[in-house]
């Protein structure tokens, strides 16, 4: 199943891989602020952001199509802007569909928009991936408790992700359980069968949080969860940082040639 | 219905961000004050329920497959800022995770299925099940919050997305409402299912402390 995907990258070695979560974190999360306010119309802006994320995906020593195919994913939600871009009228025409009985024009205004939700999304989601294939999903969580997110969140994010794998794993039992007995029907039926499962997934959801709640009571819980603190901002993330904000330098003097 | 980033305007995912992180801020004290320290494996592992519950796909006319939202029944078996929690925390993994929706459209994605998808959905189901009495009234309540919740939520997407000038409205709210009236009723269909499934089994698990 696709949940077999989730860390398969982030135990690897590269100097990605090494850099503290903290810098990970705030470089990316800066970078996606960054492109998502770029105006549409700065083309060289775009190409020298697309340098500087091929750059970051071949520090991060993973191949590339397991890149291209996360990009892949947000394809369907471009398809539908493209689907609405007729419809955009105000503008001057680019050009005319005249194919059957589809007359629609297309202004130069609606292919900005186009064009600025597909490189923005893009852009954006190999940044996530970037950051989520060089990091494990528990430095993630330690380096955001250190951003000051609150920790009550994180550790029910935690705990999400500690027990996703046992809720999934029940859940594939029973979808085989299901395959292994069906042999073709009515939605209706299987609308009723998934609503069963679901349901049975809830209870015994809701019965293990029970008993690991008792028996975290057991253990001394009293709301909050200790870890060992064991990152360090060495001097690779100083100098990691301080080439990309570089970077950025030479991208902003550049902006408005 | 995940929003990406870029397709929203500054003026739209900043103030979305706001709203969301207020109604995730304001649940996680209720879910304190109600419940204490147990809320914090509770919601953590009924996230992961949602989570696993959203992994089954189902086949829906013409060879594509919808799967379940889930934001009314996490409402209504938990409470509704439970819901906001527990979809909230699911978006967010699944933004890390999957990519599946974008960093600076995660407020907004909160916003539409976390806030509007469980609290709506929790009004419509509290008001029709208090008006209707017994098990007939929960059925018919949560059948019809379960679909409205889907075509508000997919009401809300349409809107952001015109207010920042991706699409137009007048085209597109009908568009997603309408695709959305169709796929709600699979949610509304497999909502109901549990919900009896649950009345049969573990009545009980219905009158947990709301959060």
């Amino acid at each position: 199943m696709e949940y077999h995907l989730i860390d398969t990258y982030s135990k690897r070695d590269s100097l990605l891989h090494r850099l503290d979560p903290r810098t990970k974190i705030i470089v990316f999360l800066g970078l996606i602020i960054m492109i998502v306010l770029t105006p549409p119309k700065q083309f060289i802006t775009f190409g020298q952001y697309g340098l500087l994320i091929l750059g970051l995906v071949i520090l991060s020593r993973i191949q590339v199509w397991f890149y291209i195919s996360r990009a892949l994913l947000v394809m369907p939600f471009v398809l539908m802007i493209v689907i609405f871009v007729p419809f955009l009228k105000e503008g001057q025409t680019a050009f005319r569909i005249d194919f059957w009985f589809i007359h629609a024009q297309v202004t130069h205004e609606g292919l900005i928009v186009c064009w600025n939700a597909l490189v923005k999304s893009v852009s954006s989601v190999l940044l996530i991936t970037l950051l989520v294939a060089t990091t494990p999903f528990n430095d993630i969580l330690h380096g955001l408790t250190h951003l000051r997110i609150p920790r009550v969140l994180i550790t029910m994010v935690s705990f999400m992700y500690r027990y996703l794998f046992v809720l999934l794993d029940e859940t594939e039992r029973m979808q085989h359980a299901r395959l292994s007995r069906w042999f073709g029907g009515y939605i209706r039926r299987q609308i009723k069968v998934i609503g069963n499962m679901i349901g049975l997934l809830f209870i015994r959801s809701y019965e293990r949080s029970e008993r690991i709640y008792a028996s975290m009571l057991a253990r001394g819980f009293d709301g909050s969860i200790r870890r060992i603190d064991n990152l360090k901002f060495r001097a690779a993330d100083a100098v990691f940082a301080a080439v990309i904000v570089a970077l950025l330098t030479i991208i902003w003097e550049t902006y408005n040639l | 219905m995940h929003i990406p980033d870029g397709f929203l305007d500054t003026k739209t995912w900043v103030a979305l961000s706001a709203v969301s992180t207020g109604f995730v801020a304001l649940s996680v004290v209720r879910a304190n004050r109600k419940i204490g320290e147990k809320h914090v494996p509770l919601m953590g592992i009924m996230s992961a329920f949602i989570f696993a519950a959203q992994m089954l796909n189902f086949p829906v006319a013409g060879g594509t497959s919808g799967h379940f939202m889930g934001a009314v029944l996490a409402a209504v078996l938990m409470g509704p800022f439970a819901g906001t929690l527990i979809m909230s925390i699911v978006l967010a993994v699944q933004c890390l995770m999957f990519a599946d929706g974008g960093i600076t459209a995660l407020g907004a994605n909160i916003f539409n299925m976390g806030v509007v998808g469980s609290l709506s959905g929790y009004l419509i189901y509290f008001l029709l099940s208090s008006a209707i009495k017994g098990k007939t009234g929960k059925l018919i309540g949560i059948f019809i919050a379960s679909w409205a919740s889907i075509v508000l939520a997919a009401s809300a997407c349409a809107a952001e997305l015109a207010l920042s000038g991706t699409i137009a409205l007048n085209v597109a709210l009908p568009a997603m409402a309408g695709v959305h009236m169709i796929i709600g009723i699979g949610e509304a269909l497999i909502t109901t299912t549990v919900l009896t499934l649950i009345l049969a089994a573990r009545p009980d698990l219905l009158e947990l402390t709301k959060i």
